[in-house]
Order: C-alpha cells, then sequence, then structure tokens
C-alpha cells in the first residue's frame, strides 16, 4: 500500500513538471501579434545618412473587409511603415516604435534596394538578409530606378499588395525572359566571387494617366556589391542564352520576302557554354539551341514554306547572336563578368585561373565569343496559311 | 532553482526507495555517488559558478602543449 | 554476468549502426566550411579509412561472445590497466554524449525554438533518451528500423525537391584545396560519425549470433554512409559557393525548396528528422555509458545510474563550450585528437593481445 501511494506521488510530481517542460516553445507568438511583412525596402536617409528601412505589413482588417461602397473610403490591405537606422538590424527593431508589436518576416517576398544604397554597395547591407533567422534565402532581391519607399507606395490594379505584385512581376519572367529571377541565396553566391559580377531586376514606377504602374526597364549590374550599370531587355536577354536560362520570348524578324514581319515566339531554349584557351586566348564557345513557333505574321506572304523557314530560322539566328553580342559588349564596357566565365575557367582549367584572375577585369574584355545558335520552327499555330488572297488571284 | 529541487527530489524518490527496499546497497552507494555529482554540478550552474570545462582543460594540453592541432584557415 | 537480459539480432544491429550513423546529419555541415566542395571525397574517404577498425570491432564481439567492453577490457588488460582504459572509454563516452546532446539545443536555439531556455530543451531531450534507455536495449534495437527508415524518407525527399535547383558544376574543381584540410576532413568524419560507433562495443555483446556480426556493422555503416553522403552531395550541389558560410547548410538547402506554392518552409521536417535520429544517438549513448559505469562498478543492474547521468550529462551539455566558435575550434582539433587512440589503436591492439595470449580461452578473468 505504501509503495502504491508513493509511486503515485511521484507520478503527480513528474506530471506537473511535465506541464512546464513540455507546454510548448516559449517562442510562441499569436496570430494577432504578429506584423506580418511582406516587402521590404532600403533607402539612404537624405538628412542623416543612415538607413531607411520601409516594410509593408498586410493589415488584416482592412484585407478582409468585403467590398461594400464603391469608390473611395476603403482601408488599404497593407501599411508602409519606415525607420531609420545606423544599421538595417536597428532599424528593423526600431520599427517597433510605430509597430507595437516584432516583425514576422518569414513570409517576406521581396526586398527592394534604393538606388542609392545600390550605387554606394550592397555588401554593407545584405548581411541582415542572410543571417537572420526568419529571413529566408528565397527572397527576391530587386533595385529600384529612384527611391525603394516610392516603389512601394504603387498600388498595383489586380493585387491587394505592391510586394505580392512585385514579387509576380519578377517570378514571371519566363514570359520575356527580358529579366530574371535572383533570390538572396544567388545573390550572396555571385558576391562571394570577386570575378563575377551580378544582377538584379531594376524596378520601377510609371505615371500614365493618373494611374502608377510598376515596372521592370531592365537589370542592374552589381560588381563586387556595386551597381556599375544596366542592361536593357535585349542585353539581359542575351546574357540569358548564354547561361541557358531562356524559358520564353519573342523574337521578331523581317519576313523573307520584304513585305513584313514574321513574330516568333520560344518555346525551348537550351544553351552550353564551355572555355577554352588557346594559344593564351580564352574563347568561349557558346552553343545554342532554339525552338521557335510562328506566332504572328504581319506579311501575306505564306512563310509556311521549306525556303521561307530556312530564312526566318537563319534570322533569328542572327538575332540571338546580336543579343548575346550586345551583352557581352555592355558588360565589357562595364568589365563585369556576368555570365561567370571566370567561374567556368576555374572549374575547368583551374591552374592557369589562379594566374588570370587577379587581372580578370581586364582579361574580360579580350574574351573570344564562338557563337553557334540553331533554331528551329517546330509550329504555325493554328494556321497553316495565312488569310491573304491566293496566289494567281491577285 | 526551484526546478533544480524539484527534479533532483524526483530523481530520487523515483530510484531510491526501490534500491532500498530490495537492499541493493552497493547500486545505492554507486547511485548515491553519481546523484551526489549531478547534483553538485546543477547547484553550481543554477549558482552561476563557473564549471570547469574538461574540454578546455583537453585543448590545454593537446593544442598548446603538445602543439598537435591541424592549421586554421 | 550479464547488466541486462535483452538480446538483439544480427539485422537489429544493422539498422542501429545506420540509424545511429544517420544521426550525424547536422555533424556534416560542421565539415563543410574546412572541405566544401570536396566533402563528399572525405565523407566516402572516411568510411573506406574505417571499414577495418569496424572489423575488429566486430571480431572483439565475436571472440569474446556475449561480454561487453569493460569486461573485455578486464580479460586482456588485468584488472588494474582495464580499468584504467574503461575509464577512458567512459571519459570519451560521456563527453560526446553531451555534444551530442549539445547539437540537438543547438539545433533548436539556433533555429527552431530561439527563444525556450537552453537547459530545459536540453533536459527534456535528455529525460526522453533515460527513459528509452531505461527501458533496455532491445526495445531500442526493435524500433529501429522505423527511425532509419524516417531518416532515409527525409533525405531522399528533399534531395528530390531540390533537384532543379542543383548545379553539379559546384562540384569542380576537383582538387582544388590543400591536403592538410582534406586530412583533417577525413579525421574529423572518421571520428566523429562514424568513430563514434564504439557506443556499440558495449552493445555487440547482447548479439544473440556474433557470426555473422562483422556483415551487420558494416553494412550498417554503409547505409548511414549514403544517407550522409546524399546529405552532402546536395548541399554542394544546391548551394554551391555560399555553403561554407550558413550555419548549417542543411537547413539552408531545405529552406530554398519552393514547389509551386504549397511545398515551401519544410525546414521542420529536418528538425523532425534530426531530433529522431539524434535522439536514438543519444539513447544509444546513455546505454553505453550506464551500463560501461555499472560494470565497472560491479552493480547488477545499470537502472539507477541513469537518472543522475543525465543529470550531469545536461550540465556538460551547458557549459562545455563557452561559445559556438569555442565548439568549432576544440571539436575539429583537441577533440578529435584526444579520441583517436580508442578509436583507431586500442580495439585493434586488444584484438592482437587477446589473439597472441589465446583469450577467452579460459572462463577466468584476466590479470597475469
Amino acid at each position: 500500500m505504501r509503495e502504491k501511494t508513493g509511486v503515485i506521488i511521484t507520478a503527480m510530481l513528474l506530471c506537473v513538471f511535465m506541464v512546464f517542460a513540455l507546454s510548448g516553445c516559449l517562442g510562441g507568438r499569436e496570430i494577432n501579434d504578429l506584423e506580418i511583412v511582406i516587402g521590404m525596402g532600403v533607402d539612404k536617409d537624405e538628412k542623416t545618412g543612415d538607413i531607411l528601412l520601409t516594410a509593408q505589413i498586410v493589415n488584416e482588417d482592412a484585407s478582409g473587409r468585403t467590398q461594400g461602397s464603391s469608390g473611395g473610403g476603403e482601408g488599404k490591405a497593407y501599411w508602409n511603415v519606415s525607420s531609420t537606422g545606423e544599421s538595417i538590424f536597428e532599424a528593423v527593431r526600431k520599427l517597433t516604435h510605430k509597430t507595437g508589436n516584432r516583425l514576422f518576416v518569414s513570409h517576406n517576398q521581396v526586398v527592394i534596394f534604393g538606388n542609392d544604397i545600390a550605387a554606394e554597395g550592397l555588401q554593407k547591407y545584405i548581411d541582415f538578409f542572410l543571417r537572420a533567422h526568419e529571413m529566408r534565402p528565397t527572397v527576391l532581391i530587386l533595385v529600384a530606378e529612384g527611391r525603394a519607399s516610392d516603389i512601394m507606395d504603387a498600388k498595383p490594379e489586380t493585387e491587394k499588395f505592391p510586394a505580392m505584385n512585385i514579387a509576380k512581376l519578377v517570378k514571371t519572367y519566363g514570359y520575356t525572359s527580358h529579366l530574371y529571377k535572383v533570390n538572396m541565396k544567388d545573390f550572396a553566391s555571385c558576391q562571394m566571387s570577386a570575378e563575377t559580377a551580378s544582377f538584379a531586376p531594376l524596378i520601377t514606377v510609371s505615371e500614365e494617366e493618373g494611374s502608377k504602374d510598376v515596372f521592370v526597364p531592365g537589370m542592374a549590374v552589381f560588381k563586387n556589391g556595386k551597381m556599375v550599370g544596366k542592361l536593357n531587355h535585349d542585353e539581359v536577354r542575351g546574357v540569358l542564352w548564354v547561361l541557358g536560362k531562356v524559358k520564353s520570348g519573342v523574337i521578331t524578324v523581317p519576313s523573307p520576302d520584304g513585305g513584313g514581319k514574321a513574330i516568333l515566339e520560344i518555346i525551348e531554349a537550351k544553351s552550353k557554354a564551355t572555355p577554352e584557351i588557346k594559344d593564351s586566348k580564352i574563347i568561349i564557345h557558346v552553343m545554342v539551341e532554339v525552338e521557335l513557333s510562328l506566332s504572328e505574321q504581319t506579311t501575306a506572304e505564306n512563310l509556311a514554306t521549306v525556303p521561307a523557314f530556312g530564312k526566318i530560322q537563319d534570322a533569328s539566328e542572327e538575332v540571338v547572336r546580336k543579343e548575346i553580342m550586345a551583352a557581352f559588349k555592355k558588360t565589357s564596357e562595364l568589365k563585369a563578368d556576368i555570365f561567370g566565365f571566370s567561374e567556368m575557367l576555374h572549374k575547368k582549367y583551374s591552374k592557369e585561373w589562379k594566374s588570370m584572375k587577379d587581372n580578370w577585369d581586364d582579361i574580360y574584355p579580350t574574351i573570344e565569343l564562338d557563337i553557334d545558335v540553331a533554331s528551329r520552327v517546330v509550329t504555325t499555330n493554328l494556321l497553316r496559311n495565312p488569310a491573304s488572297p491566293k496566289e494567281g488571284e491577285k | 532553482m526551484i526546478f533544480l529541487l524539484l527534479i533532483y527530489a524526483l530523481i530520487f524518490a523515483v530510484t531510491a526507495p526501490g534500491l532500498i527496499k530490495r537492499k541493493e546497497w552497493r547500486e545505492f552507494a554507486a547511485f548515491l555517488v553519481m546523484y551526489a555529482i549531478a547534483f553538485g554540478l546543477g547547484l553550481m550552474y543554477v549558482l552561476d559558478i563557473p564549471i570547469p570545462s574538461p574540454m578546455k582543460g583537453l585543448q590545454y594540453l593537446i593544442s598548446d602543449k603538445l602543439g598537435l592541432k591541424y592549421p586554421q584557415k | 554476468m550479464s547488466i541486462e537480459k535483452g538480446r538483439i539480432s544480427g539485422s537489429q544491429l544493422l539498422f542501429m549502426f545506420a540509424g545511429f550513423v544517420q544521426g550525424s546529419a547536422l555533424l556534416v555541415d560542421f565539415t563543410i566550411g574546412i572541405t566544401e566542395q570536396q566533402s563528399w571525397m572525405v565523407i566516402l574517404a572516411g568510411l573506406v579509412m574505417m571499414v577495418p577498425f569496424i572489423l575488429s570491432y566486430a571480431a572483439l564481439a565475436k571472440r569474446f561472445h556475449g561480454k561487453n567492453l569493460v569486461q573485455i577490457n578486464d580479460m586482456v588488460y588485468g584488472r588494474f590497466l582495464g580499468k584504467v582504459l574503461s575509464l577512458y572509454y567512459i571519459f570519451f563516452l560521456s563527453m560526446t554524449l553531451s555534444f551530442n546532446i549539445l547539437d540537438v539545443g543547438e539545433l533548436y536555439k539556433n533555429f527552431l525554438m530561439p527563444d525556450t531556455p537552453f537547459i530545459f530543451l536540453l533536459a527534456v531531450f535528455a529525460a526522453a533518451c533515460a527513459y528509452a534507455v531505461a527501458k533496455g536495449i532491445e526495445v531500442l534495437a526493435r524500433v529501429s528500423h522505423l527511425f532509419v527508415i524516417t531518416g532515409i524518407f527525409v533525405i531522399v525527399s528533399t534531395f528530390i525537391l531540390l533537384i532543379d535547383q542543383m548545379d553539379f558544376s559546384n562540384f569542380l574543381p576537383l582538387f582544388e584545396l590543400p591536403l592538410i584540410r582534406i586530412i583533417q576532413g577525413i579525421h574529423i568524419l572518421s571520428a566523429i560519425p562514424y568513430g563514434e560507433t564504439l557506443v556499440f562495443f558495449m552493445i555487440m555483446g547482447r548479439l544473440n549470433n556474433t557470426e555473422r556480426a562483422a556483415g551487420y556493422a558494416l553494412g550498417g555503416l554503409l547505409i548511414g554512409a549514403m544517407n550522409l553522403l546524399a546529405v552532402s552531395v546536395r548541399n554542394t550541389a544546391v548551394l554551391g559557393r555560399t555553403q561554407s558560410i550558413w550555419t548549417s547548410a542543411s537547413f539552408q538547402s531545405i529552406r530554398l525548396i519552393d514547389i509551386g506554392t504549397v511545398l515551401t518552409r519544410m525546414d521542420f521536417l529536418i528538425g523532425i528528422a534530426q531530433t529522431i535520429l539524434i535522439f536514438f544517438k543519444c539513447s544509444l549513448f546513455f546505454y553505453a555509458l550506464a551500463t560501461a559505469l555499472s560494470q565497472l562498478f560491479g552493480l547488477k543492474s545499470y537502472l539507477p545510474l541513469i537518472l543522475p547521468l543525465a543529470g550531469i550529462e545536461v550540465i556538460l551539455a551547458a557549459t562545455v563550450f563557452q561559445s559556438p566558435v569555442d565548439h568549432a575550434v576544440i571539436t575539429q582539433n583537441a577533440g578529435i585528437i584526444y579520441s583517436s587512440p580508442l578509436i583507431y589503436v586500442f580495439p585493434p591492439l586488444t584484438l592482437l593481445i587477446a589473439k597472441i595470449r589465446s583469450l577467452p580461452g579460459h572462463e577466468r578473468g584476466g590479470g597475469t
């Protein structure tokens, strides 16, 4: 009997102890205590030179409201709150002066760096985004053409939150392949290689008839974290051709008979770039294979013939070649190895690379590109002939 | 502090009666020794008395005195 | 005299070995800072290096059927030296156990539950292990295959989910790093994930049939090593150059999983799997420690020692290193050096001496 009571008492003490020890972690936060951040912008504060951090926070009450009245009076579904600090972490914590709750950044979609910060050099500013334990390496990184806080204020038409809209813009790069999706991890990876340049999408606001639209005009090129130049859409696609990251897009070529244009859609693109060192000259062999589809034509001529296809294919190969060369020319001027040729050399010719890597800035523009493009038109979509009068009836 | 005492009381309550009842004195002695060490260490931890780390001692002996170590990156 | 009545089968030994080595998956992240893109080589090289030693462990178990290490030491080296050696072994076990408990605590503190007081995490974890050990080795052996399957499932699924983010050119250039770093990497790997299998010295005595112990042990080791290899390959292929800057490369690569909009934020998966596997590892350590100590003291059962041991180990885990930097530096240098004789020298030596003296010829214990 006595033993039984002893056991019961011990068991009860154990249960009491377990209640303390097992009732979950102390880091638990209730949902309505969270300030869910979906976008962050980093600028330089004009007055003090400190960092101006803008965080876009989901405003739960407003975003759930049903559309009652038409027109104004509706609350914004998001809240752009900003604070300043000498470092990003300090600015983040100082935001609690205005929000009251600590920020919850795990849902952050984008980080936008203002133009002035990008020109100064991002090395100083990205550490927090990599090190903080709630941050995810999949966050997209962008550069604003002006100030990041302005971009984050542009209310999109079909999306509730500007940050989500911006993230969508970047993630759907595949439709045009005129930009590319860069997340924190990729950026950090490029940063870690002193010779490779990295790039990030630019974003800007255009005002037309009173409505502000955000769009991506191109990409910013970074060398050692500092923004040194920009690439326009075609140049960006040139880079993507070589990297093999082109998903889809439009190529316009003049039609064979000169009467109009043939517009082709890129269905699939593959590429392979191999470095070679010949007579102490570096040659990069780029082989691109493109599959196209005839999506539109402005001429009345029937292009679905073998000679016409041949001419179109040649013309499109020329377009690809021109885009790649344009990208190379621009990056040579900037002395920014955006293709990662230095890494390719490192991987294949590690001994020679060791002697080259210090002068890479000077060596890069001297690289010879041997571009070989093979394109094929695989479909003409739903039309076999264009809707034009038949031959002989004209 | 309270947790420390609670836990150790619990440990004692769970193991000791069985041992005493079965007159397993050798086991009881070993248990008491380990228990004393554990409790002592726990007490030192709660009272913020620095506990000497065996690994630090080993590192001193091996890396500093004997110099057996790999080059730091 | 046996401290415990439980018996385990050969295939259970295999799974125990496998689960044990799998539990070291996050330790591989340790060596990435040293061996970077050549980590996979180091894992394979460490495996190959350990094979003869594991064989000697198994041979010892076979020769001294049913006996655990403390008893073997007594028989081979005589009562005094044998006990000294056993104390060395016990010291190694208790230190390594505290490191493993510390690893679990750090996993939670850095990634999953950063605000919970450290010592509570450790205490709860240790309590769970203690409970498992009190149930006996047979219970642990019976569930070992479940742990192994969980581990394999997590590794394979994360690997597959990350395939589209992998870039296999990250493994080039192949032989870039200085040899001394590779050697250090091999040393670390064979001492930590593989060398900790010294634990099994206390367990192989419980085999009901030691005939094919070597085969089972090696098989388990191989499965575990393949797991580590998969982890290392996945991390290198996905993270490339950035792998050496993260505190835990495995965590970061899993955080990158982003399929559709549904399969994201999978890092909890690795948290669960690692906790389970390290739990298994620590339970085995506890078992070995408790049985070794009780054998040394000549006790009839190891049960009463479990809880005080847990208490000591928790405090050790909380105080042994003052900072993560200390942790890394000491483990990569003094830590593996002091345990090296135990892993590489003594087992073959014991085997040799036993062969020379034709032990165990007689049922009497050692002594000249």
